[in-house]
């Protein structure tokens, strides 16, 4: 109960990928490691291709507030690099930006993805994936969130047994094989090498 | 380590409820409710014990289910939306005067900053406005503990009291800490020496109005506990109450120089005036932190207009969520500088149909009937649901959305006004919610409207709950006077699009009322397996009626 120091943590996407359930991993990894820890998320109409996001704050203190405010981040996970780029001013100066490359084109206007991929690596701290060219590595068409929960992992003070306990009891009811792919994909996220692009 | 279940704001209530020994689980799906009502109802078919949940046509429906449950002398819990309320209004400040037997606890999630609702309005004032007490809980687990009070308070007082959430605390998700589960208990129906307190005929009314003021202050003295006014030092105060409390309570874990400001916590009303004039003689100013209107505001300005700082002042943005943000900025408190936003334009991705979804076939028939018909222009009454996403332009094919109910009700009154043609559009769920008085009307006024039921099968929205008018809307449709001439069912797939513009057109043309459901499950609830044991059920139900009796023939109601 030393450090009151409040982490923040903010999951971006689109509705159907999956932000809310990988929300709920990290909390619950947070939690088993005796962190405080709190997730604020906005549904409704999330299963329908909208942006979604969700927060998940911890500290070794009980914390009340649900929400990051601008500039307090400490760590942005996205799941698409258009979602990234809208909560990138939620991080705080040094914090990590981990994001798959891997646009959803559902929407008018969608700017040009070189531009946004520009735009991302000019981020201090931002890590890239290649989330789609891992998904065929593995042949695991979901691979990309578990592996940036991989990558993510190293910024969060949570233990490999945590993870990989939080992560069977998520998919134990889908089966072995279905758990397995996904510590796979976890590990291979994780064992990605830390790219550092940005100033 | 901590300890606990982790469990939405929302579900903290659902699961409290079930732990006060609630006999009876009541409501209406509605973001952001849902969750509260679901998780209930999951603890109760897990084990029932005679205990029953159950999703109603509408939220006046819930209320007086909940009112029923507590008549017969048990713990009852009802769930809806802010907006849901306004449906129940009717039930919620009638059993004000009634009193309850068992303790009703209502649970209302309001939606400030409005993220999937058509306005924020704040049910504090509702409640004040039925003369009953209301609870607003901070933290996931104050919802946990405050339905536990509810139920205690509901009994001592015999009222109705509200659970009062907001988006941000419903759907925060945190480790709740649990009591042991009471079994349902009752109290026996309503004595025979209390009946007349039940009949709200004028002469038992205006007593019983009588009684319900006069326990006003019981109330307060009730509520006092969750009250209270830390004295502090300065001349500068706050009031904090629902997330403002949670949100100003982290903010002192952060500056802690916050701690020695005169606060008064606010967590429940009606509350003890002197509460207030204790911090308005203690310091100079006072800024209020409360997430929806300014209620408490309201009350300090009226007795110190110039001294009190908060949303009619602008201090704090007069519309929208509250934000530790804004608190800060009110505080005079800086936030270090975080990463720069990108100068790349972003447009909002908004929520879209699904692939596949019938409501695009219904639609586009719909459009091209209005085209072929010469009346393009012709404006469309929409609803609340799913389908309310074609006001989004490129389709822009719904031109009013109102509330629950009201596109039968409207494009019937625009056409008493005469436009021609007529056109609504609803949701199955809807239409059984509250578009079925209107289509009464409907069929009763006899003028050329035209009503499209988009009838998916489930409450798809909220997440794709099943719909109470499953396999019921022709019947329900003919029930309310509507020629079965005029009564077509469709299916909104892209290879009977020919069809369904031709149906559309009929329809139309035709001077009088007429219904065209297109039925399609949504592909949602579809991919979930939501309805597969039902229909097999149906299928094998028919298969054996028809080697037995002949089916039922439906007949025409109206000439």
């Amino acid at each position: 109960m030393s450090d009151p120091r409040i982490h923040g943590i903010v999951l971006s996407g689109v509705g159907g990928q999956g932000v809310l359930s990988l929300a709920q991993i990290v909390l619950e990894a947070l939690r088993r490691s005796g962190l405080h820890a709190l997730q604020s998320e906005i549904h409704g109409m999330s299963q329908r291709g909208g942006s979604v996001h969700a927060m998940v704050c911890f500290s070794d203190v009980p914390l009340t507030s649900p929400i990051i405010d601008e500039g307090c981040a400490d760590l942005l996970i996205a799941l698409e690099p258009l979602e990234a780029l809208r909560y990138i001013s939620m991080l705080r100066m040094n914090g990590h930006l981990v994001v798959s490359e891997e646009p959803q084109v559902n929407m008018e206007g969608y700017p040009p993805i070189d531009d946004i991929y520009a735009a991302l690596k000019a981020v201090r701290g931002a890590h890239l994936i290649d989330t789609e060219d891992l998904a065929r590595k593995l042949s695991h068409k979901q691979a990309g969130g578990m592996a940036l929960l991989g990558m993510a992992s190293k910024f969060l003070p949570v233990t490999d047994e945590v993870w990989f306990d939080v992560i069977r009891q998520r998919f134990e009811a889908k089966g072995a094989r279905v758990t397995e792919k996904n510590i796979e994909a976890f590990n291979a996220g994780r064992g990605l090498v830390q790219e550092t692009v940005g100033a | 380590m901590v300890q606990g279940l982790l469990a939405l704001g929302v579900e903290a209530v659902g699961c409290a409820a079930f732990d006060a020994g609630i006999k009876g689980a009541f409501g209406y799906p509605g973001t952001p409710s849902t969750e509260g009502f679901e998780f209930v109802e999951a603890m109760i078919h897990a084990a029932p014990e005679g205990r029953v949940a159950h999703w109603a046509a509408n939220e006046k429906v819930a209320y007086d289910l909940a009112l029923g449950v507590s008549y017969a002398g048990h713990r009852t819990l009802v769930t809806m939306k802010h907006v849901g309320l306004n449906v129940a209004m009717d039930a919620y400040a009638n059993s004000a005067l009634t009193g309850v037997r068992g303790g009703l606890v209502l649970l209302v999630a309001d939606d400030p900053g409005m993220h999937s609702s058509q306005n924020e309005q704040d049910s504090r004032r509702l409640a004040k406005f039925a003369w009953l007490p209301v609870l607003e809980p901070s933290t996931v687990q104050e919802c946990y503990d405050f339905t536990h009070r509810a139920f205690e308070l509901s009994e001592a007082l015999q009222v109705p009291v509200m659970v009062r959430l907001v988006t941000r605390l419903a759907h925060c998700r945190a480790a709740v800490t649990r009591r042991e589960t009471l079994a349902p208990t009752g109290l026996g129906v309503v004595p025979k020496e209390n009946i007349q307190e039940w009949v709200l005929i004028p002469s038992n009314a205006r007593g019983r109005y009588q009684d319900l003021l006069a326990k006003q202050p019981q109330m307060t003295a009730q509520l006092a506990p969750l009250n209270r006014l830390l004295p502090g030092t300065g001349k500068h105060g706050v009031v904090v109450a629902g997330m403002g409390r949670a949100y100003f309570d982290q903010l002192m874990l952060e500056h802690p120089t916050l701690t020695a400001l005169p606060r008064l916590e606010i967590a429940a009303y009606p509350l003890d005036p002197s509460l207030e004039t204790d911090l308005l003689n203690q310091v100079d100013d006072i800024t209020i932190f409360e997430e929806g209107y300014p209620v408490m505001e309201e009350r300090l300005r009226f007795r110190a207009p110039s001294r009190i700082h908060g949303r009619m002042d602008h201090t704090i943005p007069r519309t929208g969520e509250l934000t530790p943000g804004m608190m800060k900025e009110a505080l005079g408190l800086l936030t270090p500088e975080g990463k720069a936003a990108t100068t790349l334009d972003i447009p909002i991705r908004a929520p879209r149909f699904c692939d596949g979804c019938g409501h695009v076939d219904a639609y586009q028939a719909m459009q091209e009937a209005l085209q072929n018909l010469g009346v393009p222009e012709t404006r469309v009454f929409g609803d609340i649901g799913c389908y309310t996403l074609a006001a989004q332009e490129p389709m822009g094919a719904i031109h009013a959305v109102v509330e629950m109910g009201a596109s039968i009700s409207m494009a019937v009154g625009a056409a008493m006004a005469g436009q021609t043609p007529s056109v609504a559009v609803i949701g199955d769920s809807t239409f059984g919610h509250s578009g079925l008085p209107a289509l009464l009307t409907a069929a009763d006024s006899g003028v050329n409207v035209t009503v499209m039921i988009l009838d998916n099968r489930v409450v798809g929205m909220t997440g794709q709950q099943v719909s109470q008018a499953l396999d019921q809307v022709e019947r329900m449709v003919l029930g309310m006077g509507i020629p079965q001439s005029q009564v077509q069912t469709l299916t909104p797939l892209p290879k009977q699009h020919e069809a369904n513009v031709k149906a559309v057109e009929a329809a139309l043309l035709h001077p009088g009322p007429s219904v065209l459901i297109f039925r399609r499950e949504c592909i949602q609830s579809m991919r979930r397996g939501v309805l597969k044991d039902h229909d097999r059920e149906i299928k094998a139900n028919s298969e054996k009626a028809c080697c037995s009796e002949p089916a039922p023939v439906v007949t025409e109601t109206r000439p």
